[in-house]
């Protein structure tokens, strides 16, 4: 959609899920020195540089992980390759991956291209796209390999709460498959119930558990390439095998500049947490005046909402559909067709639900990381559509 | 004029905390190495200040360990980044806490962190460690690495420089380490799960629970349980105890 949308003058994206602000400057600078210091143009260790893991682990030991810096964290070139050097590492061909319904989009390209195939767990929408346990169990097979989740959940905005994770750890114990928990946006949590809770934190587990996290969206970095996994030594052995072969190393200028957003970046941290929870604030108060279109349920943390189309309103944009966009229609449902009407008719870009597997259909995700300008000019072209086609 | 700036600076703090660490005359110890300084420097700061209480003994906030860091943890101060108007506040509020301040910890427990050579004189000519720790020589790059021999130089430099009065526990498990040994005028405390170590971790176990092991020092053994994994945690345990039995 993002390549679609840049082929289209005059558009304002809500799609893709990149954060609106330049790399914190404490990083760059220390990115800089790292270079002029003549540190960066060889290969760092495979895992990552020592003083970076290190680093890692205090900050993961402050969360309640405990983690062994030397021999169970890798850096990664992104959170993608911390997964798909994962799945490689511990998929047989045909091995049965899970994954929430709906989540992000890369997952079942990597799960593929690690010969294995993904098995759609649909979340509830109506208890705010929680997970349903027994449907989950309803899934398991003897080829399942293991669940792969975001949480908060990418594009719901869900947090996973502890008793939900709780019952999904009794069943990978249970049923023996591991767990790969991408907790990208753990930082941007805006209203919550109770603290965030991570299964990195369940020591029961942390033999089948895999920690991902990515400096991309907290810090503002994912031009950088660098995220980290963290796990038990002996997955950890597999996975650096693979993450070896894939990559060697992560770029190492970009190590250094991880290390120093974990050490002195907190303050820009706070300052984009901020930002977004007003963002959020905003995309919600723009999309209540949109009741006839959308219905939506308010995020409680990353920076995307995902509001469900009205029926009537997707019957009338998306089912009649002129020649140019038949296309689009083979590709996917209403909402691939709604999210084309409004990137060609309103010039707005927005990802269409059905990306992030079948629940997504009838939906659009919009991404808050944008500034709140674009917001606001986004919708102010959206209203204008709607209200031309008088709805 | 940057760098003119950041060798004011450097030149100002030093001379502030030479003051300050002259006055007040702290029991200092000093923690080198590539790695674990900073779990070593945790432990160390809670077992000796179940022995001492809170006030009376201080880290370094952070990892302030550099050239600039050492000073600003020492004067218990913030970095001001690249900020002209916050360092010209620090520099002041460091010159009204090195002459006024009548407070002052009688432990330190300091990080140094060396990168390069001179780096641990530079160190060394604010700071005269009683006791000091070095916790491994490793790098962080596959090629041949040269720069560990320096690195390995400066600990020299720190091994020679403790008094006969003072302490040097070395881990016993790094080869680099365990020669220095002869370098030392003072007492010499090895650590580490290799043979020969006098402050020894055996039966080293990992479970979900964490690690366990049992320890023996001094002819004196103890079951020991931490809840954390890594062999890092396990010598910054039993350095913090031997420090906590040497004061």
């Amino acid at each position: 959609m993002e390549l679609r949308a840049s082929r289209i003058p005059g558009v304002v994206s809500l799609a893709q899920g990149v954060p609106s602000f330049d790399t914190p400057d404490p990083i760059k600078r220390r990115a800089i020195e790292a270079i002029e210091q003549g540190k960066v143009a060889k290969y760092s260790l495979a895992p990552g540089i020592l003083e970076l893991r290190e680093v890692i682990a205090q900050k993961l030991e402050e969360e309640n992980k405990f983690f062994d810096f030397e021999e169970e964290i890798i850096v990664t070139a992104g959170s993608i390759e911390a997964i798909t050097a994962t799945l490689l590492a511990l998929l047989a061909p045909g091995d049965e991956v899970l994954i929430p319904d709906p989540t992000y989009t890369s997952y079942q390209p990597a799960i593929k291209v690690a010969g294995g195939i993904p098995v759609f767990v649909p979340l509830e929408e109506e208890n705010h796209w929680a997970f349903d346990i027994a449907e989950l169990e309803k899934r398991i097979t003897p080829k399942t390999k293991a669940l792969l989740f975001c949480n908060p959940n990418n594009p719901t905005g869900t947090i996973f709460t502890r008793n939900y994770l709780h019952a999904v750890a009794q069943l990978a114990i249970k049923h023996d498959f591991y767990i790969l928990s991408d907790e990208v946006y753990k930082d941007f949590i805006f209203d919550a119930n109770e603290k965030f809770y991570s299964l990195a934190e369940l020591r029961g587990i942390r033999d089948r558990l895999i920690y991902i996290f990515s400096f991309s969206k907290a810090y503002a970095m994912t031009g950088w390439r660098i995220a980290y996994l963290a796990t038990h030594q002996k997955l950890a052995k597999k996975i650096l095998a693979v993450h070896d072969a894939l990559v060697t190393c992560a770029p190492v200028v970009s190590q250094y500049a991880a290390l120093a957003a974990l050490e002195m970046a907190e303050e820009e941290l706070a300052k984009y947490h901020a930002i977004y929870k007003k963002r959020r604030d905003l995309i919600c108060r723009r999309l209540d005046k949109l009741k006839n279109i959308f219905e939506y349920q308010k995020p409680d943390s990353a920076y995307f909402v995902f509001p469900r189309i009205n029926k009537e309103v997707l019957k009338k944009i998306a089912l009649d559909p002129p020649a140019s966009n038949r296309e689009a229609i083979r590709a996917g449902g209403g909402s691939w067709q709604f999210a084309i009407e409004l990137l060609e008719k309103a010039k707005v870009a927005t990802v269409p639900g059905a990306a992030f597997g079948p629940s997504g259909e009838d939906h659009i995700r919009m991404c808050f990381g944008r500034s709140e300008e674009d917001i606001d000019l986004a919708f102010d072209k959206m209203e204008m559509f709607f209200d031309n086609l008088k709805l | 004029m940057k760098s003119f700036l950041k060798k004011f600076i450097q030149y100002y703090l030093k001379v502030l905390t030479k003051f300050v660490l002259w006055r007040h005359k702290p029991f200092i110890i000093a923690i080198a190495g590539s790695t674990g300084k900073t779990t070593v420097k945790e432990y160390i700061l809670k077992f000796l200040r179940e022995k001492y209480g809170e006030d009376e003994v201080r880290g370094n906030p952070r990892s302030y360990n550099t050239e600039i860091g050492l000073p600003l943890a020492i004067l218990y101060l913030e970095s001001g980044e690249s900020s002209f108007w916050k360092w010209w506040k620090i520099l002041i509020q460091a010159k009204i806490k090195a002459i006024f301040s009548g407070k002052f910890p009688s432990k330190l427990v300091l990080e140094l962190g060396v990168e390069k050579k001179g780096d641990m004189e530079y160190l060394l000519e604010m700071v005269k460690p009683n006791i000091a720790i070095i916790t491994n020589i490793e790098a962080s790059f596959t090629y041949p690495n040269s720069s560990l021999d320096i690195i390995s130089d400066e600990m020299k430099t720190l091994v020679e420089r403790i008094s006969e009065k003072g302490t040097v526990l070395l881990n016993n498990d790094d080869a680099r380490l365990r020669d220095l040994a002869e370098f030392s005028k003072a007492k010499v405390i090895t650590y580490g799960l290799e043979e020969g170590s006098s402050a020894k971790a055996e039966n080293l176990e990992t479970d979900i629970e964490g690690q366990s092991f049992k320890f023996t020092f001094n002819d004196q053994q103890e079951d020991v349980k931490i809840k954390k994994y890594g062999r890092h945690f396990v010598y910054a345990w039993i350095i913090a105890k031997v420090v906590k039995s040497i004061l």
